[in-house]
């Protein structure tokens, strides 16, 4: 018979001690960063398992996204005599938001939801309790490596998206609609600023790129040890982090034209 | 030959559990628990399942902490210690977990030698030898370059055997090292446990469901009942007054140490 | 895969996202070393309607430079500061306009040069000046049928 206000006090207090052990484990991650030895061998490990492997979606979907916008933007731009401006549409809807945005969904689903299901499965097999009997510590041997490849990873993969759907929407616009290739280039390079667009794109890409590593690394290692537990850190891994980037999302948004 | 304490040897002690409490939530698993280990011999932990054997093997390589009590390892007071000491404590212990716990990304060859590459400042050849030559003891040949995926059973929780004694510890714990493996396997373990024991003079602590190996393995049996520890070797646990204790062994469990002593062989 | 490969393949991921990230950077956000142009000038005007930072600077409909900045100045008109390619030479009576590009496009500054011998150097500012058409006042004139005011 639960008490519905003492249940939502419940609810929030466990929501608030939940947030406090991410920040702790996200602290306990910084710190080893400074710790040597420097795993230089691991963290390009990392970087091939989450960037690597994710490039042939990355360029597939920005292609996809790309040629999507160059259809809309062209057919409503068309209705005011503006299909000039296509590029202009095209590249800073993706640069500013799409990019990073997309790329941080979809590495989050590929990338994020494997880390969480790879660390919780050593959970499981007590391979973290093998770590510690060797006086290794599991954060800076395992999470480390991968957080710090996210971070990294994150705004090479937005990059690649952003002008493989610059490229998409270019194929639309030019070859399918006709609209006239340098004018489409035009459009885009005068309508871009370097650092009110290019630089907040990478700096989104680069938070986006940590939060999703934090958080996938956490959950696979606060994961119960066993089948059931791995699944749950993985599904919440990915909706944890994608709520995480469209929030975050709004907040650096906000910030950075300021 | 039954494997019982030589009686004019002083045998110290190399672990032990003082006063030990430890509950999850409302359930109780150890309650005012005490024993020990002795330097240089066989313990195998014993008891239901869920009695706490595992348990008590981790707080041994203080990855389990209890709610109150002492424990000491190799004369360090565990619970004064903190992770810089509990490292210097653990460098004299190797752990052989129950599925292995070899890391699933590293080749066998990695993966035993990795202590050494944390900890030492050995060269990659001297590794290689050292390597090289726990895997020989085990028996292991030819699986360097393989994935732990890629191994069998038995050969897996060898190659984990391997690495749990490249640093030459001083004490051996194992959690469950016979469980899931087939006969021949499982005299494999416990004939390499055994020989770790005498010729190495490696303190082994073991905890078993398997009552046969256990019986020829161990020096002393801990029995975990009633959230307390019962210590005693193998014959004293058979003839002891307490019939739960000689129901716990079992008649076949009585009547096998009687071959042993009489020194018949194991079928 | 061997390991070596790996790191060959990280290598090549990292220089493909290091180039579009170049890309994205220099050409698409136009970020330059050493500036746009360097020869910097100003123009006041009344009216800069839509005008913006970046706006292209035309002569003769080819792109010479763009807006820099733009400011009120202390009788309240509006400085706007051009930075084009240091090779040009324009009279001191160049005169600077505001013009639309297309029906709804984007707002530019169109350089005509003027007849006068003398060169305009580094840093000066514009005599001549055209403000951007105001839309409303130009529907409104020719609705109440009276001059459009235009400087």
């Amino acid at each position: 018979m639960a008490n519905p206000i003492s249940e939502v006090g419940r609810q929030t207090l466990e929501m608030l001690s939940s947030f406090g052990r991410v920040t702790l484990f996200a602290s306990d991650v910084a710190r080893n960063l400074f710790r040597p030895p420097v795993r230089f061998g691991r963290t390009l490990e990392a970087i091939y398992d989450l960037g690597v492997l994710s490039v042939v979606l990355i360029a597939t979907s920005g292609f996809a996204v790309g040629a999507v916008l160059g259809l809309q933007g062209y057919t409503t731009l068309v209705r005011f005599g503006a299909e000039e401006s296509l590029g202009a549409v095209v590249g800073l809807s993706l640069i500013r938001e799409l990019g990073p945005v997309l790329t941080g969904l979809l590495v989050t689903g590929r990338a994020g939801s494997s880390v969480a299901a790879e660390i919780g499965t050593m959970v499981a097999t007590e391979q973290l309790d093998g770590l510690r009997m060797m006086s290794v510590n599991p954060v800076h041997f395992v999470a480390l490596p991968k957080a710090l490849a996210m971070t990294l990873v994150m705004p090479l993969l937005s990059a690649i998206f952003t002008v493989c759907a610059i490229f998409g929407g270019y194929v639309v616009g030019v070859e399918l609609l006709g609209l006239d290739g340098g004018t489409y280039l035009a459009s885009l390079e005068t309508s871009v600023d370097f650092r009110e667009d290019v630089v907040g794109s990478i700096l989104k890409a680069v938070i986006f790129g940590a939060l999703v590593g934090i958080i996938s690394t956490y959950r696979g290692y606060s994961s119960e040890p066993n089948a059931a537990g791995v699944s749950r850190a993985t599904t919440s891994t990915v909706v944890i982090a994608s709520v995480t980037i469209l929030f975050s999302d709004y907040f650096i948004t906000a910030l950075w034209g300021v | 030959m039954s494997a019982s304490a030589n009686v004019t040897e002083t045998i110290e002690s190399h672990v032990t559990f003082d006063s030990i409490f430890l509950s999850y939530g409302t359930r109780d698993v150890f309650r005012d628990l005490a024993c020990e280990m002795l330097a240089r011999r066989v313990t195998v932990l014993m008891g239901a399942s869920g009695a706490g054997k595992s348990t008590l093997l981790r707080m041994i390589g203080g990855l389990q902490r209890p709610d109150r009590g002492h424990i000491s390892v190799a004369g360090q007071a565990l619970q004064e210690l903190d992770e810089p000491g509990l490292a210097k404590v653990r460098k004299r212990l190797g752990m052989l977990f129950q599925n292995g716990a070899l890391l699933d990304s590293m080749t066998i060859f990695d993966n035993v030698a990795l202590p050494l590459r944390e900890h030492s400042s050995l060269t990659e050849a001297e590794i290689a030898t050292a390597v090289r030559e726990r895997l020989d003891a085990v028996g292991l040949e030819g699986v360097e370059n393989l994935l732990p995926g890629e191994l069998s059973g038995g050969m897996l929780r060898r190659a984990a055997l391997a690495r749990a004694i490249v640093e030459d510890p001083e004490i051996l714990l194992c959690d469950e090292p016979f469980s899931g493996l087939d006969p021949p396997n499982v005299e494999r373990i416990e004939a390499l446990l055994t020989r770790l024991n005498r010729e190495r003079g490696l303190t082994v602590i073991v905890t078993s469901h398997h009552m046969a190996s256990s019986l020829r393995m161990g020096h002393r049996l801990v029995l975990l009942r009633n959230n307390t520890a019962i210590s005693g070797t193998p014959e004293e646990l058979a003839t002891s007054d307490d019939s739960e204790i000689r129901d716990f062994l079992g008649a076949d469990g009585v009547a096998y140490l009687k071959t042993l002593s009489s020194g018949g062989t194991s079928e | 895969m061997q390991s070596s490969q790996k790191d060959l393949v990280v290598g090549i991921f990292v220089m493909l996202g290091l180039s579009a990230v170049a890309y994205l950077s220099l050409e698409v956000g136009g970020m330059s070393y050493s500036g746009p142009g360097g020869f910097t000038m100003t123009a006041t005007f009344d009216e800069i309607g839509a005008l913006t930072p970046r706006a292209p600077v035309v002569i003769s409909g080819v792109k010479v430079g763009q807006v820099t900045s733009i400011n009120l100045d202390d009788d309240l008109r509006a400085k706007v500061v051009l930075d084009v390619r240091p090779d040009l030479e324009l009279s001191i009576d160049t005169s600077a306009s505001i013009r639309t590009s297309g029906l709804l496009g984007n707002q530019y500054i169109a350089l005509e040069p003027g007849g006068e011998i003398d060169l305009i150097q580094d840093g000066e500012s514009l005599d001549f000046t055209e403000s951007a058409l105001n839309l409303e006042k130009l529907i409104g004139a020719f609705i109440h049928g009276s001059d459009v005011e235009g400087d």
